[in-house]
């Protein structure tokens, strides 16, 4: 059975059971392979990959949401990588397309590299250079009212009180 | 293949909204043929994943309303049920009964705009407003019970739905999928079974099982390639589990094997609503609502099935009103981008809108 091999692969780092789900955090280096370990024994679906950031500690963590077909349940692998320079080898190769558009996204509105991936481009932004928006040092309200309003007009000045 | 600079241009595909929904694709034709497909999300971007950092699980459930039109409430219930997971609700059975009926009305509404969608791209324009007339009964319906056609503002909420269903409306349902169930063969004669509709679709952009996990594909275009993966099925959600339907699947995995899925789930959702219509039991609707509450610290995964294909929410929360980090898993963005761009390599360009349309996406949730 895929979940009690994946429970065996993942013991060592503490993982938390949901009823049909594995939660694990696992370290940075040893991350690539065992996602190469749990596709081989069938989490072979990559339903997504999050990303959060966590400025008070210093980290982004990437989380592959890990479905298998066979045996029903699902893998969330955490990994967390260093915020200042967050960087994960891609896993375009494995996990096919699905994991190359996930990348695609979070390196567009996270700032997370991923080497290998052949295709890191812009996708739902136009013309963007400021820094990665769904960070949580990004003031989303602060950027909306600077950019589209302005407190000279009397019909945009509720913008500008607090 | 050598692309030669005389016979080869560049071609957008959309984004203008009726021929493409609020999306496009750069296509690369080589005389008639596709030989490089580029799709350009980012029209409908709303941001929604940081939007809802800034709102209350309340607020959360009128504002996922929006990340698809075609299917506001099944967006409403995967929030729901991921901020019920979180915080370990037990919701009322009368409630899991009431979304039951709502998500399944929401699968046929939402099947019935794909597929009359798809008749409009391909010139079926009978079946295009046929499609429509039948979806006009079932927004009735909704508006009956939610107060609005098309957006409910967020009836369905953390802890079971905003009002109980209006006296009377168990029959009108009925006799509304009782019409509907008679009326669908107009369709299928003018469109689905139609010797042109099925010389144009069939053996069009054959998707491989092998292909389709990769890419990512779920809903009925995997369903369609062999791959019988039904969230309702195997990760029994609300009360699907005491519910009695076939999964939907076929092995072509061609467009019109596509189109046949979703054929198909159209009559296994009426016959799951009158099944639930059935077991209506009596009682509460939601729990008390509590507005102003702190989320519990912690994280939750949970999926449905929606009309699209499987739809997920990560919900991460450190014990604030308003979550931390809130991921949305649109099925549309795999189906539009990698699916899409592999599926059209080598089609003619007049089948482009046949290849697109048999998808059954929703930009809104590709963009979010």
């Amino acid at each position: 059975m895929p979940l009690e091999s994946a429970w065996e692969l993942l013991a060592r780092f503490s993982p938390r059971r949901e009823g049909n789900s594995i939660w694990a955090t696992v370290p940075t280096d040893e991350a690539p392979s065992l996602l190469e370990a749990l596709y081989l024994q069938g989490w072979s679906y990559l339903s997504a990959i999050s990303a959060v950031d966590w400025p008070q500690r210093g980290a982004l963590e990437l989380v592959y949401h890990l479905w298998s077909l066979e045996d029903k349940g699902f893998v969330h692998l955490k990994v967390e990588l260093d915020r200042t320079a967050p960087e994960f080898p891609s896993l375009a190769q494995l996990f096919g397309g699905s994991a190359q558009v996930n990348e695609r996204e979070i390196y567009e509105l996270f700032g997370v590299d991923f080497p290998g991936n052949p295709a890191l481009g812009p996708l739902f932004l136009e013309g963007w250079e400021g820094p990665p928006p769904f960070r949580k040092d990004f003031d989303w309200r602060a950027y909306v009212r600077d950019a589209y309003y302005s407190e000279a007009r009397e019909e945009d000045r509720a913008y500008f009180q607090d | 293949m050598p692309i030669s600079r005389t016979d080869t241009y560049l071609l957008p595909f959309g984004p203008a909204h009726p021929g493409s929904g609020n999306f496009r694709v750069w296509l690369t034709v080589q005389g008639e043929r596709v030989v490089r497909a580029v799709a350009e999300p980012g029209f409908l971007h709303r941001g929604f994943e940081k939007l809802m950092e800034y709102r209350t699980p309340l607020q959360n459930s009128v504002l996922s309303d929006r990340i698809c039109i075609l299917e506001p409430l099944s967006w409403n219930l995967a929030f729901a049920l991921a901020v019920e997971r979180l915080q370990g609700m037990e919701v009322p059975a009368r409630a899991q009964y009431i979304r039951t009926i709502l998500a399944e009305l929401t699968r046929i509404q939402s099947h019935l705009i794909w597929l009359g969608a798809a008749g409009l791209a391909m010139g079926f324009e009978t079946a295009f407003k046929l499609a429509l007339t039948y979806r006009e009964e079932v927004l009735k319906l909704f508006e009956e019970v939610t107060g609005a056609r098309v957006y409910p503002a967020g009836y369905i909420r953390p802890g079971g739905v905003r009002r109980d269903l209006p006296p009377g409306f168990p029959r009108r349902c009925l006799e509304a999928l009782d019409r509907l169930e008679k009326d669908l063969w107009e369709l299928d004669s003018v469109m689905l079974e139609n010797p042109s509709f099925l010389a144009r679709t069939r053996g069009l952009a054959p998707l491989s099982p092998e292909e389709a996990v990769r890419l990512g594909a779920s809903g009925p275009p995997l369903r369609a390639s062999g791959i019988p993966y039904d969230v309702r099925r195997d990760d029994p959600y609300l009360v699907y589990d005491q519910l009695e339907f076939q999964v939907a699947s076929r092995d072509d995995g061609d467009a019109l094997a596509r189109f046949r899925v979703g054929r198909a789930e159209l009559r296994e959702s009426i016959g799951l609503v009158r099944q639930a219509l059935q077991g209506l039991p009596a009682g509460e609707v939601a729990l008390p609502p509590k507005p102003f509450a702190r989320l519990p610290e912690g994280e939750a995964y949970v999926h449905i099935e929606s009309a699209h294909g499987d739809a997920g929410v990560y919900l991460v929360s450190t014990g604030d009103k308003t979550p931390y980090r809130v991921k949305l898993r649109g099925p549309s963005f795999t189906l539009l981008i990698p699916v899409l761009e592999h599926l059209l390599v080598g089609v003619e360009v007049a089948d482009v809108p046949v290849v697109f349309w048999s998808l059954n996406h929703c930009p809104a949730d590709m963009d979010r």
